[in-house]
């Protein structure tokens, strides 16, 4: 998933993967015109039971919890678990977001709603939002054009679908792009990390060749040591990249900050988390949003690390209720000064 | 000649004097009276409903507020629909994501599913069914306890050779109108 030559910590990864086995989880939201939202969590399983499963969002016992089990044809076992809770507005969906005990609890997340009287219409905005993890890397949009960043925000099923239909050569082509772009900016965001914790451990003690601007403008000279590089790990802990980047002398004086800065950035950047979707059903009438259409006409939205490893990731709809009794009213008002005219310059004649 | 005139004249003469004899004048009175006023109540009624409503056309400040007010309305009727059609239009050009990404939702309702499979030929319309592990427990309780009781029936009948007769030759009866139809 993560840039493949970083090992040590890939193996990490694997081994926390393997040892929890996660349910596959949507949550869906449906939002009511006053701001309240029944949030559904639906869980499913095809290896095991939900015991010993950390859910991907938040619940507890005030949920209302149902389990089912489905058996295919061929005796293939698939265990439900459906959550449900009506909150009485997003505040409350924000208290439990901030008393996570989820698989997920590292991430910062919010929901809000808002409601807008716009004579004609009523407009309704309801987002959740999670916040960035990193704060010197880079956009992601820097690094793809239109086409790709539609496709690295895309749900699993759609970019399955994609690469396996019609038009399959060129989005199979799109996801080795795609997939080369997202190691790369990885990296690079990895680099950049470094160099901001690095530089502010060792602020004070280096020289003018060790600051933030002179180690950034060598940032993809780090990154190609890190690409070209499989044996990342010991060569680190050997400590020949950090005497190729910042020197020999540098590199034994400063050998532990290096560390510690390396330490930070991969606690920051390998954390734990867990994918998952977003649904949302918005009352009245859909005029937008950010997210992706189901074929029941319900907005998906992928949750996966990446989308807000560097930038805030938005999940938001809006929708407008029309209000009729203002469509009368202002029916009724133009026709009133229509027909005063009318009767003003039918006594002129 | 003359002499006729002046009788003529003296007929008219005294046809004027005589005034005709009105039994209740004052009835009579009252209602041209009434019609006269009624006459009056109705334009002066309407009139003043239209002056009422419509005076304002001749106030030229209130006249021209009221326009503007109504333009007003109708642009902002127009910008607002203009803007959400073009965002509705944006929204019908989106990919459809296909359906893998949703956890199929379970049915509590077994009576539902069983008569989606009689109403279907007795053929569930999907490869799978999904029911819950309750329905799952019903289900097999249920059958459990057909098998007792038809265990039961079994030994009832193994009991009573006469009842076991009885229900050998009904059943015969049936195999034999089965291969008849």
């Amino acid at each position: 998933m993560k840039k493949h030559t970083l090992r040590f910590v890939f193996l990490l990864i694997l081994i926390s993967v393997m040892s929890c086995d996660e349910p596959e989880t949507v949550v869906t939201n449906y939002i009511h015109q006053d701001g309240s939202v029944t949030r559904r969590i639906e869980m499913v399983n095809h290896k095991k039971r939900f015991k010993n499963c950390r859910p991907q969002v938040p619940f507890d016992d005030t949920w209302t919890v149902h389990d089912s089990l489905n058996i295919s044809q061929k005796g293939d076992t698939t265990w439900y678990k459906t959550a449900e809770k009506l909150f009485r507005n997003t505040e409350e969906i924000n208290l439990s977001y901030r008393s996570d005990t989820s698989i997920n609890k590292g991430i910062y997340r919010q929901a809000a709603f808002r409601k807008s009287f716009k004579w004609f219409n009523t407009e309704l905005r309801f987002s959740e939002k999670i916040e960035k993890k990193m704060i010197s890397g880079y956009p992601v949009s820097d690094f793809m054009n239109r086409e790709e960043l539609l496709y690295f925000y895309s749900p699993e099923s759609l970019k399955y679908e994609k690469e396996r239909g019609a038009d399959s050569l060129r989005y199979r082509a799109l996801a080795d792009s795609v997939k080369k772009k997202t190691d790369f900016w990885n990296a690079k965001c990895v680099v950049s990390e470094w160099i901001m914790e690095f530089t502010k451990l060792i602020a004070g003690k280096a020289g003018s060749d060790l600051t933030n601007d002179s180690l950034k403008s060598r940032e993809n000279e780090f990154v190609k040591i890190i690409e070209n590089n499989s044996k990342f790990d010991s060569l680190w802990s050997n400590g020949v990249i950090l005497k190729k980047f910042v020197g020999d002398s540098n590199a034994s004086r400063f050998k532990s900050e290096a560390d510690s800065a390396m330490e930070k950035v991969f606690k920051d950047y390998f954390f734990d988390f867990n994918d998952y979707s977003v649904r949302m059903v918005m009352p009245g009438k859909l005029i937008g949003t950010n997210g992706f259409i189901d074929s029941s006409r319900i907005l998906l939205w992928p949750v996966k690390s990446d989308f807000f490893l560097t930038e805030s990731y938005e999940m938001w709809a809006e929708s407008k209720i029309t209000n009729t009794w203002a469509w009368v009213a202002s029916g009724i008002f133009i026709l009133f000064v229509l027909t005063g005219l009318i009767i003003k310059v039918i006594k002129k004649d | 000649m003359k002499t006729s005139d002046d009788k003529y004249d003296k007929v008219v003469n005294l046809l004027r004097k005589s005034k005709p004899i009105l039994d209740s004048t004052e009835d009579i009175e009252l209602k041209v009276m009434r019609r006269i006023k009624g006459m009056d109540k109705t334009s002066y009624s309407f009139s003043n409903i239209l002056d009422f409503l419509f005076g304002w056309v001749y106030i030229v400040w209130v006249r021209r507020s009221l326009i503007a007010g109504s333009i007003v309305l109708v642009l902002i009727f127009v910008y607002q629909q203009g803007i959400i059609l073009n965002r509705i239009d944006v929204l019908s050009r989106q990919t459809i994501v296909p359906d893998k990404e949703i956890v199929p939702n379970p049915s509590d309702n077994i009576d539902m599913i069983l008569m989606l499979y009689k109403n279907s030929g007795r053929k569930f319309p999907g490869k799978t069914v999904t029911i819950s592990e309750t329905q799952m427990k019903e289900l097999l309780e249920t059958v459990r306890e057909l098998q007792i009781k038809y265990k039961d029936l079994e030994n009832i009948i193994e009991a009573n050779p006469e009842l076991k007769k009885q229900i050998e030759k009904k059943l015969l009866e049936n195999e034999q109108s089965k291969i008849n139809l």
